[in-house]
């Protein structure tokens, strides 16, 4: 994505630690990003992710499960259990993603996926959007529900849905594991 | 529509009596209240399997609805599939004769009843069902009652913890055997040889026996059966002289159907079996279909089970199959079950968590994360205990009048408790697998949580007394002559062996009997090996 100066001013108060949102709109082109409020009724509309939804869901998921940027291969993983969660009729993983997004390009005044990773591990830490678990009376920021949901529900969604994949199985050393077939004396013995 | 043999379920009972049946060339309907799940589309199954849900939903859900009650709170969700293929769509394939002592409790141990049919009876026709199902073993188990046949396919070699286990044994002086299992070893019977896809509660390939892909498709393409999906019997219906008549069914459009026959079989579970004979109130049984023993619906059991698990230094290598393949009978069988409840030990193949839930159990994230799956994966050998439960008059399967099902009947309230005995076996077992994890030098033994096998038994037990029994040793209702109720149901005791095998040597057995009185000779004349099942390993 390219850089505009506002994204420059955002990013940069954004290190350090400044909220974004507490901002007035400053001027310059109009993104969908802004528009809608979190949680609203748009994030649980059906339909496939976007493209950009799906990158800034992906960048979030390479800080969470790797602590970088995800290989392509990895990439294609998460992209899987994205798209396999997102048809699920009731449109809840839908919205889900949707509110997850939405509230990470709000935070990061940007496309969050356009963030350096150590931007993006910056943002994410100062908002705590790493940490699954959330204590009774914690203060969550300006989208309190948005991160509340994206925190007890989409966190856990995302590294259980990459370490549930190929990815997962790769990083204990298994090439096949359940759901991939393979040769049935490996069993036997202890692997190489 | 008619039929000669109208048959109430698609699942190991109903498929397996439906095959045997056409091939005598006798004109069979099946209804189905399910759907017929599309192998194209099994990859959906696995996948549900792989995210932790169940493989097999159906709708509607109304369907399935059901409430509990008792002092433990047994979940028919995950536990009993709707469909073609019934529970053989999702079952371990675990398939083990009963040992000849299960059959006379009383007999043997002064407990329980004794089976009005011994395992002597019964032999052949699990031979047959062997063969039928194309079951995987050796004969190395120690307690193994006579058999006359080998089993069809070569049994699984141990695996990698089995060795870990089986020196443990060996010095604790407990059995280890293999475990016998309905999965290809070897390609057999059209099926593929197992590939250890790992996900067998969803079988990707269709190497692990499951009746659609084999029992039910055979059935159809003799041309005398024909099984028809969907459809819902809500209730049999009687003629003046007692016998049944019709099954009235309906699909999603709720128009009532009639499928009358000569002779009708309720092959639905031992939940609905039990359901539907409650539903099917007459004048001549006011409490429900075949039930003047006043026992429709009682004595359910089922095989409580407890993992043990214990920390291993070193990777044991799990999840690289998705069964067991060893086990111990001995503590079924060299125990005075008068007062200690027997089990079975399963070792197993795959304990501990797998990575996904170590990643959201560990509360971390980025290469911190990564670092800890990699750590915590594979340090985890278990055992599975399965229990052998009596059967408790208390345990029943009744109908709730307050809770209705999609078509507006009652839903099955199954009120379920433990008693003492159940309970000392749990805990001897507890005992048992602790020891062997200890010789095993593992840290952090300890059991987990009770759960169930998805074994439902003993609803319309068989018996010869009609005041004590509801079916016979033909598995005949006492008070219907031309009505058959097969599957667990009609088990006397339980055993603490999986029940599926027994299932098909009954259903072979019943379907024997019930083609000699159509074709108007004895059972004796329709011999087993003129109809069952032969298959070549290919």
């Amino acid at each position: 994505m390219k850089s505009t100066r506002r994204t420059l001013i955002l990013g940069f108060l954004t290190i350090i630690g400044f909220d974004p949102s507490s901002l007035p709109r400053l001027g310059g082109r109009s993104e969908d990003i802004w528009a809608a409020p979190i949680g609203g009724a748009q994030d649980s509309a059906r339909g496939p992710l976007s493209d950009l939804e799906l990158e800034d869901l992906v960048a979030f998921a390479g800080v969470l499960v790797e602590g970088r940027a995800l290989s392509a291969e990895q990439r294609g993983f998460l992209l899987d259990h994205l798209a396999d969660r997102a048809r699920d009729p009731s449109g809840y993983y839908a919205g889900l993603y949707r509110t997850t997004a939405r509230l990470l390009n709000r935070l990061a005044g940007t496309r969050f996926s356009s963030l350096t990773p150590d931007r993006r591990l910056a943002l994410l830490s100062r908002y705590r959007l790493t940490s699954a678990a959330v204590a009774p009376g914690e203060p969550l920021g300006p989208y309190p529900d948005a991160a509340r949901e994206v925190r007890t529900r989409a966190v856990p969604d995302l590294i259980g849905g990459y370490y549930g994949s190929a990815a997962g199985w790769a990083a204990v050393g298994y090439a096949t594991f359940p759901g991939r077939c393979g040769d049935l004396t490996r069993y036997t013995r202890p692997e190489p | 529509m008619e039929a000669e043999v109208g048959i109430v379920g698609a699942g190991a009972a109903g498929g397996v009596l439906a095959l045997e049946l056409a091939r005598r060339g006798i004109q069979v309907v099946v209804l189905e209240s399910g759907p017929r799940h599309d192998f194209a589309r099994r990859g959906e199954s696995v996948r549900r399997y792989l995210r932790h849900e169940n493989p097999w939903p159906t709708l509607p859900r109304e369907l399935d609805r059901y409430t509990v009650g008792g002092s433990v709170i047994y979940q028919l969700e995950g536990r009993r599939a709707r469909g073609v293929g019934g529970s053989t769509l999702h079952w371990e394939g675990y398939a083990l004769r009963m040992h000849e002592r299960d059959f006379r409790l009383r007999t043997s141990h002064g407990i329980a009843e004794d089976w009005p049919i011994t395992y002597q009876d019964l032999e052949p026709y699990y031979t047959a069902a062997e063969r039928m199902l194309g079951v995987a073993g050796t004969a190395d188990e120690p307690w193994a009652s006579p058999r006359s046949g080998s089993f069809p396919l070569p049994a699984f070699a141990f695996s990698h913890s089995d060795s870990l286990f089986a020196g443990a044994c060996q010095t604790l002086g407990i059995g280890f055997h293999h475990l016998p299992q309905a999965r290809n070893s070897l390609a057999y019977d059209g099926r593929p040889q197992c590939r250890a896809c790992g996900t067998c509660q969803a079988c990707p390939i269709g190497a692990r026996a499951s009746v659609d892909l084999a029992q039910i498709p055979q059935a159809e393409a003799t041309g005398h059966a024909r099984v028809v999906t969907e459809a819902t019997v809500l209730r049999l219906e009687l003629d003046l002289a007692g016998e049944v008549e019709a099954l009235v069914y309906a699909g999603l459009d709720k128009v009532e159907r009639r499928l009358t026959a000569r002779i009708f079989v309720l092959a639905g579970g031992a939940v609905e079996n039990a359901r539907l004979l409650l539903l099917s109130t007459s004048k001549p049984f006011p409490t429900g279909l075949a039930n003047r023993s006043g026992l429709v619906g009682k004595c359910f059991m089922s095989h409580p089970a407890v993992d043990v698990i214990g920390r291993a230094r070193d990777n044991v290598y799990p999840y690289r199959i998705g069964f067991s393949t060893a086990m111990s009978r001995q503590f079924a069988i060299e125990r005075d079950r008068a007062t200690r409840g027997a089990f079975l030990l399963e070792f197993l193949n795959s304990a501990g968590p797998t990575p996904d839930r170590i990643a959201m159990a560990s509360g971390l994230t980025g290469e911190a994360l990564r670092r800890r799956v990699k750590e915590e994966f594979g340090r985890w050998l278990g055992i599975r205990v399965y229990v052998e439960q009596l059967p408790d008059r208390a345990n029943s399967i009744s109908l709730n009048p307050n809770v209705r099902d999609y078509f507006g009947n009652p839903a099955p309230h199954v009120r379920y408790s433990l008693s003492p005995y159940e309970r000392g076996a749990l805990n001897d077992a507890r005992a048992v697998a602790g020891r062997i994890l200890k010789m095993l030098g593992l840290s952090d033994i300890r059991p987990t949580g009770l759960f169930f096998a998805g074994h439902q038994i003993g609803t319309h037990r068989m018996g010869t007394d009609p005041r004590a029994s509801v079916v016979d040793g033909d598995l005949r209702a006492h008070d219907v002559p031309n009505l058959y109720l097969v599957g667990s149901g009609c088990f006397v005791t339980a055993s603490a062996s999986p029940p599926t095998l027994t299932i098909a040597a009954l259903a072979i057995r019943a379907a024997e009997h019930i083609a000699g009185s159509l074709r108007g000779g004895t059972p004796s004349e329709t011999t087993l090996r003129s109809a069952s099942y032969f298959p070549a390993r290919n």
